[in-house]
């Protein structure tokens, strides 16, 4: 804590991710809008021949909206967060400046190859770990190069103490780190077959169960380390930062942050309920899942209470409601789980439609909604400029809200229906429903889903359209703000 | 100690590393020690089965279809016996799936047959008039890559003991000889099967379609 | 209650009122207990995450932030050192209290098993069945059937069992001429009665054409002269000798007995088996929902 002189930070890595974060947004949820609305109307699954089917989509939907969105904003903030609460700048360190660019190359290089291979359906078909294993090296390279950033600034800060947010961004690249690396373990069929078939296919290092407890050991984590370490990360900087109130309670913030460490990994069990893993590991992963409650709710009620006597806040600055929004939606994806993980629940839920519900809970109401906050906080002050208009980002969050809640109530019927009419038996105790009418009765939830997503899309570009007027027409800030965000 | 770790970025990660890491040990690491057993008289994947099973990934049937029957009555009474751990000592990757858009396939092998598939997979409404599966009108004339599928046979039998025959060995003449001996007469029985010309032609020009490669391997779910 | 609890509660209300509206429609039984749990479940979601998240929105328009300020600032951002929120401070301890007592004590590591209950469930279950349904009137089993045939035969025989123009046997109908025609030039070696398979060519030419026309009717009028070698096997009537070969006049319980046991390949296509897949009292069910689907009688 030498220096109180205001550092010069380096804004320009921060800008490049801002923009993809942008991009890939769009991408990605249009393409959930037309798998959404392919499953209403299936005739939308002809429009590009067999690049069009939603089998073939659904894929792209997921990895562009989880590794082009959500990462693209998770690592401008942790760029952003990271050289101003550790203060330090990339200025200062040629090095390291080199390293967020290549990084970001990197990153860029494996995006595209990831859209052109799983369009052409070049697949392991593993959930969110689909990519092959010429993309997983390079994964991994990209990885690699991003701790080298996340610990280079780390490494020369001059505040001493970690704030909150860096324990998050340490966490979610090192478990990140592991679980992908374990998850990816393949054989390359093309070197051991003398030079067979194609090169970049491979075949999982482990089979059936075993195969599924290190897929989903990865895939809860996953969500874990991308869907929510490093978005809380960003809600303990943006929200304080933008609103201008101190932390509520540093014991609930430690407590919280060790507590989702040592509960987190456990709960992955959940995915694999009544199937064919040990009764013990399904118990375990139940068992977990329910305890998982509390270190979630700690940090969504620090938020909260954060904003203590701030009501006026939220009445008047868009992205407080954000903020304040993705930390109930947070609640409600986090006690949703645990219930679903109850064996009797699950029993009814998994396969449904109501985890898709639960999944976009969280995506939407939390991860979406802290990303476009976080982006929007940032915008004024890495462009200098003033955001670009208020009522445009005002309608963004109405028209969302109303997105998401259209979208998960429609799941939760359509799931919970769907689920209680496989088991329905008549009084004979014989199946009541064919399965295909319990498909026939989801069309009017499929396209409440499909047009609440469409809503969501719209509010999309209107975020695009307010960064993009943000970024080149703003009016110009002759002083970084100190709290709330400038908007016309 | 918190407050110091915080001070101390290095002992903070490995903190965090191990905190992480060992409930990992213990939730992964014990299923291993049994190894995959697969059940009594439960046989490789022919290499047409595989070459089915990479179109199943391709065409990501996974997207709507499980292959997990879980042990309720209301499942064993909807598609038959329950799944059980061995049945998968094969599968590289696993295929259960987490969604159920469609029905559950891991048996689908017993109550449906090729020409009921090829008239399926070609227009799903043909034969159930509310589907809303997308026709798979390309798997008709995409050729089946076995070649892979082949080199796949090979790699699991050398690196993890597969039991495949003798007749399953690197090279692109131990190929070509198994392809011709071996799967294309496969591939024949399965088109004729689905009762259709264009298919059993291309089979016979020596081309396997992507749909006779796929049935074969639905029809092996059983 | 103060203003954003009661909105909060109402949305949840909402969607819960909503979703037991469309179940009810799908006539679900509530009071069957995994139904009951799941749909206590959703209740405490909605209830608790927009009840508890209000509250503390609440909190934000009366309260105001107080407590002592930590040292540090990032950025900035301070820190107060406030206590832990008592009720999440106990719920923590509670439940990890409960955590360790259920993985140990609640549901010991090895004393549960999922499949020991399913067959227990089953087994139980089907003894009931049986029990309950050995003497049910062709009403019931009608029924009975008709729920199983949408099921597990519609996706073939479509809903109305007339095999979806020849995809698999049209069920309103006994047997098609050309199916006649192609057991006489085939053979049959399907379905394993006690005479055991047919052999091919017993009719040729124009007989087999007589026959076949025959047989397809119904067996109404005269029968042609050829008709004499099926009487043989198949009964002067054609009902089967009494189960000895099939009955190809109108389907019966035998025939479908033992099509659902062995499947059946013929000029149409396949038919899968479906053995081990009913109880007997669900086969006689199919049998008699499949008769009345045809206008064929004995
Ligand atoms: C959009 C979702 C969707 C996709 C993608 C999809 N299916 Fe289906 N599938 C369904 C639905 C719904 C049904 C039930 C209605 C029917 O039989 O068409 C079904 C039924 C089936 C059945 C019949 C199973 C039974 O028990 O009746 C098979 C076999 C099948 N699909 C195979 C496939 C294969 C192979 C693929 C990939 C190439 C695939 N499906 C892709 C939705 C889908
Ligand atoms: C030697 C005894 C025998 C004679 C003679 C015989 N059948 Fe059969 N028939 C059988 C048996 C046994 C079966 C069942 C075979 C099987 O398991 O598929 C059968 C099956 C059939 C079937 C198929 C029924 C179905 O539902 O698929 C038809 C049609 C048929 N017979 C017609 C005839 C006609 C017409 C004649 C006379 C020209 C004839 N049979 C003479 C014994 C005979
Ligand atoms: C995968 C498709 C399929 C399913 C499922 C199926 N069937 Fe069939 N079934 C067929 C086909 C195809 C035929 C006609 C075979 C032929 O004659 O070529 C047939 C024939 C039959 C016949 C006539 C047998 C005869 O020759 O007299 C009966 C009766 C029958 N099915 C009953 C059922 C019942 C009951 C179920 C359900 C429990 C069922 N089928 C399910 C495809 C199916
Ligand atoms: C416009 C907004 C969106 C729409 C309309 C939408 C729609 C969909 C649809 C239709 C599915 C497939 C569901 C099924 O198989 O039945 C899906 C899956 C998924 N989406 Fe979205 N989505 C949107 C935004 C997002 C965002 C922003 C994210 C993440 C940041 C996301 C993450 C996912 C994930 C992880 C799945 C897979 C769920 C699973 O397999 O259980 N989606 N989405
Ligand atoms: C306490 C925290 C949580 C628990 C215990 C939990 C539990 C669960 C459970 C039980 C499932 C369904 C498994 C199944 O039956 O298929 C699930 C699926 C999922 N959840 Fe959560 N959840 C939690 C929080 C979250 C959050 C915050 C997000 C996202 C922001 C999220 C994203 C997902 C996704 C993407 C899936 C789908 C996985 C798949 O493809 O099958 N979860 N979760
Ligand atoms: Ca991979
Ligand atoms: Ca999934
Ligand atoms: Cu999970």
């Amino acid at each position: 804590m030498q220096s109180n002189a205001a550092l010069e930070y380096d804004y320009s890595i921060v800008k490049l991710f801002m923009w993809t974060t942008v991009i890939f947004g769009i991408v990605g949820m249009a393409i959930g809008v037309l798998i959404a609305s392919q499953l209403a109307f299936p005739d939308l699954n002809y429009l590009m021949g067999e690049y069009g089917t939603f089998s073939r989509l659904r894929p792209l939907h997921t990895n562009v909206v989880i590794y082009g969105f959500t990462l693209s904003g998770i690592w401008a903030s942790m760029y952003y967060v990271g050289q101003r609460v550790l203060k330090v700048s990339l200025l200062e360190s040629g090095f390291l400046r080199f390293m967020s660019k290549l990084h970001f190359l990197l990153y860029m290089i494996v995006a595209a190859l990831m859209v052109v291979t799983l369009a052409l359906g070049i697949t392991a078909s593993k959930e969110y770990a689909q990519m092959e294993w010429p993309l997983d090296i390079l994964v991994v390279l990209t990885w690699v190069v991003s701790g080298i950033a996340l610990f280079g600034m780390i490494g020369l800060r001059r505040e001493k103490t970690l704030y909150i947010s860096m324990w998050y961004y340490i966490a979610f690249f090192l478990a990140v780190a592991m679980l992908y690396l374990f998850n990816n373990m393949e054989v390359p069929t093309y070197f051991f077959s003398g030079g067979l078939g194609a090169w970049y296919h491979s075949v999982s290092m482990y089979a059936g169960t075993n195969d599924a407890l290190v897929q989903w050991w990865w895939g809860h984590n996953a969500v874990a380390f991308v869907f929510t370490v490093p978005i809380i990360a960003m809600i303990y900087y943006f929200l304080p930062k933008e609103s201008g109130q101190a932390v509520y309670s540093y014991k609930l913030s430690l407590l919280s942050f060790w507590g989702l460490m040592f509960v987190y990994l456990w709960a992955g069990g959940h995915h694999l309920i009544w199937s064919t893993v040990p009764d013990w590991m399904q118990t375990m992963g139940s068992v977990f899942s329910v305890v998982l409650i509390l270190p979630s709710w700690g940090s969504a009620i620090n938020m909260l209470l954060t904003m203590k006597g701030e009501w006026n806040q939220l009445t008047e600055n868009p992205l407080i409601k954000f903020m304040i929004l993705a930390s109930t939606f947070y609640m409600l994806s986090t006690l949703e789980g645990p219930i679903q993980s109850v064996k009797s629940v699950n029993a009814i839920a998994h396969f449904t439609d109501w985890i898709i519900g639960h999944v976009h809970d969280g995506v939407l109401g939390w991860v979406a909604f802290m990303v476009f906050a976080a982006v929007m906080h940032m915008a004024p002050r890495v462009f200098k400029r003033e955001i670009y208009s208020k009522s445009l980002l005002e309608a963004q969050f109405w028209i969302q809200t109303i997105g998401v809640v259209l979208y998960f109530s429609s799941m939760w019927i359509a799931g919970i229906t769907q689920g209680m009419m496989w088991r329905a038996v008549d009084e004979y105790g014989n199946l009541v429903y064919s399965f295909i009418d319990t498909v026939s009765v989801l069309h009017p939830y499929y396209t409440i889903r499909a047009f609440g997503g469409l809503l969501y899309l719209i509010g999309v570009f209107m975020f695009a359209w307010n960064f993009f007027k943000t970024a080149t027409a703003g009016r110009r800030l002759e002083q970084e703000p100190r709290y709330k965000s400038p908007m016309a | 100690m918190f407050h110091w770790l915080e001070k101390h970025p290095f002992f903070f990660a490995v903190g965090v590393f191990v905190v992480i890491a060992y409930a990992g040990l213990i939730e992964v690491l014990p299923n291993f020690m049994e190894k995959a057993r697969p059940i009594k008289g439960l046989k490789p994947y022919t290499v047409l089965e595989l070459a089915g099973k990479e179109v199943y990934k391709k065409d990501n049937c996974i997207a709507c279809h499980s292959q997990l029957i879980r042990p309720f009555k209301a499942e064993t009474d909807r598609y038959g016996q329950y799944s059980m751990s061995g049945e998968y000592a094969y599968d590289r990757p696993f295929l259960w799936g987490s969604k159920r858009t469609g029905p559950d396939l891991h048996r689908v092998g017993r109550y449906r047959t090729p020409d009921w598939h090829a008239n399926h997979m070609w227009n799903p409404k043909s034969v159930v008039p509310d589907s809303i599966m997308p026709a798979y009108k390309h798997q008709f004339t995409n050729v089946a890559d076995l070649e892979t599928a082949y080199a796949e046979a090979v790699t699991v039998k050398k690196v993890f003991n597969t039991p495949y025959g003798d007749d399953i060995k690197p090279g692109k003449a131990a190929f070509e000889k198994y392809k011709k001996e071996k799967i294309l007469p496969e591939a024949l029985k399965i088109a004729k099967a689905m009762k259709r010309d264009d298919l059993v032609k291309m089979v016979e020009s020596g081309k396997v379609p992507e749909v006779v490669a796929l049935v074969a391997y639905l029809e092996r779910l059983k | 209650m103060n203003g954003m609890v009661v909105k909060g509660l109402v949305l949840a209300g909402v969607l819960i009122v909503a979703i037991l509206v469309v179940v009810k429609q799908m006539h679900i039984d509530l009071s069957d207990p995994v139904n009951m749990i799941t749909f206590l479940g959703a209740i405490a979601i909605a209830v608790l995450a927009f009840g508890v998240a209000a509250k503390y929105m609440q909190q934000m328009k009366t309260d105001t932030a107080t407590g002592e300020l930590a040292e540090d600032t990032w950025d900035g951002i301070g820190e107060y050192k406030n206590d832990l929120p008592a009720g999440w401070a106990w719920s923590f301890v509670g439940v990890s209290i409960w955590a360790g007592w259920y993985f140990l004590f609640g549901y010991p590591l090895n004393a549960y098993s999922q499949i020991g209950e399913y067959n227990e469930e089953v087994k139980a279950y089907n003894a009931k069945f049986e029990a309950k349904h050995k003497n049910a009137s062709p009403e019931v089993l009608k029924e009975m059937g008709e729920s199983i045939f949408l099921v597990q035969c519609a996706p073939c025989h479509g809903e109305t069992g007339d095999g979806m123009d020849g995809k698999a046997h049209d069920l309103t109908h006994r047997i098609a001429k050309e199916q006649v025609l192609y057991v006489l030039k085939n053979g049959s070696h399907n379905f394993k009665y006690p005479l055991g398979a047919m052999p091919a060519g017993l009719a040729q030419g124009k007989d087999a054409e007589a026959v076949a026309e025959y047989v397809a009717n119904g067996l109404k009028g005269k029968a042609p002269a050829a008709w004499a070698t099926c009487a043989g096997c198949h009964g002067q009537d054609g009902t089967g000798n009494g189960g000895q070969a099939p009955n190809l006049k109108a389907f019966d319980a035998t025939l479908i007995h033992q099509v659902l046991t062995h499947g059946k390949k013929g000029v149409i296509g396949q038919m899968p088996s479906f053995v081990n897949r009913f109880t007997p009292v669900q086969e006689k069910a199919l049998a008699e929902y499949i008769k009345t689907l045809s206008s064929d009688k004995e």
